[in-house]
């Protein structure tokens, strides 16, 4: 009879003590969004001012805004200082505390090279990101895996606003 | 002979805008040399008079993810984000191709496919690899 208080007694105790480790690990689980607006600096690695076949992006900042609408996840680059029909576009995808989003460059005509951006990253905290993008320009270069022009940075962003409408993963 | 003459005038000439079935052949995962073949139907919405416009794209399972475009003249390029699941690994995908006969095929496109993977000797720092799309416009 004592023993089978016993044994209730530390089944008690170990139901308690098992919640309350439990807890944190459900907080640290929290699913991250890019739902929202961010200032984004990049840098080139190796301090690089231009692709290796000479093509450059000009401008650091990035001021960058994500939605999700349903399943639906895309982004705009905010450009209005060069055009009101600048508005670079891309989607994302979160995995964890890992990301990525792609981006379309702009490019107003066929003279110049255009290209792609991939940015993948991962959530500091809940409003800072850093990680390393890739510009993929359409200018061929065998000396690289894909035949095509990239150049690499590091970036960090910091969230300005949150989701307009309570975006999420 | 009208109704051909009709239907590129529908098609803006070359515009993307419209519904294409794409078919991309990519490997199947980093370092992989077995290929996977993708077919996916692809909504494109108008861009009015951005340089950009967006796109929804359906999987062979139904998934709908989006997509991005842009387009110079002939000159298209399509960006989605591969969707992680269980049997496919994530990865980001950047087509390129020119749209031709009249605005109604794209034909032997390009695809870079960046992978998830950390790789320190690839100058993206990730695993990349190529492929091939074809897109055939639906409407």
């Amino acid at each position: 009879m004592r023993s089978t208080k016993l044994v209730r007694f530390a089944v008690i105790i170990f139901s308690i003590l098992g919640l309350s480790m439990e807890a944190p690990t459900a907080n640290l689980q929290t699913e991250h969004t890019l739902a929202g607006e961010w200032l984004v600096t990049s840098s080139p690695i190796n301090g690089q001012t231009a692709s290796p076949k000479g093509v450059s992006l000009g401008f650091p900042d990035r001021d960058m805004v994500f939605e999700q609408q349903g399943d639906i996840r895309i982004g705009v680059v905010l450009r209005e200082d060069v055009g009101h029909n600048v508005r670079p576009l891309g989607v994302w995808r979160v995995n964890g505390d890992q990301f990525s989003t792609t981006f379309q460059l702009w490019c107003p005509n066929e003279d110049g090279p255009c290209g792609s951006i991939v940015m993948r990253g991962r959530f500091v905290r809940e409003d800072r990101i850093s990680g390393t993008m890739t510009a993929f320009f359409d200018v061929f270069d065998d000396s690289t895996p894909t035949g095509y022009d990239s150049w690499t940075f590091s970036f960090v962003g910091n969230r300005t606003a949150a989701a307009a409408s309570g975006g999420s993963n | 002979m009208v109704v051909l003459a009709v239907a590129t005038t529908a098609f803006s000439g070359n515009e993307l805008a419209g519904r294409w079935t794409l078919t991309i052949n990519f490997p199947d995962g980093p370092n992989s040399t077995t290929t996977r073949t993708q077919t996916v139907t692809l909504e494109v919405f108008p861009r009015g008079d951005s340089l950009h416009g967006r796109a929804n794209l359906t999987d062979e399972s139904g998934k709908k993810y989006g997509a991005t475009w842009r387009q110079v003249g002939k000159r298209v390029s399509i960006a989605y984000e591969l969707p992680c699941s269980g049997d496919t690994q994530c990865a980001s995908m950047i087509l390129q191709g020119r749209v031709k006969g009249g605005g109604i095929l794209i034909k032997k496109g390009s695809v870079i496919v960046v992978w998830d993977t950390p790789n320190n000797r690839n100058p993206a720092l990730f695993d990349t690899a190529n492929g091939t799309f074809r897109g055939d416009r639906i409407e």
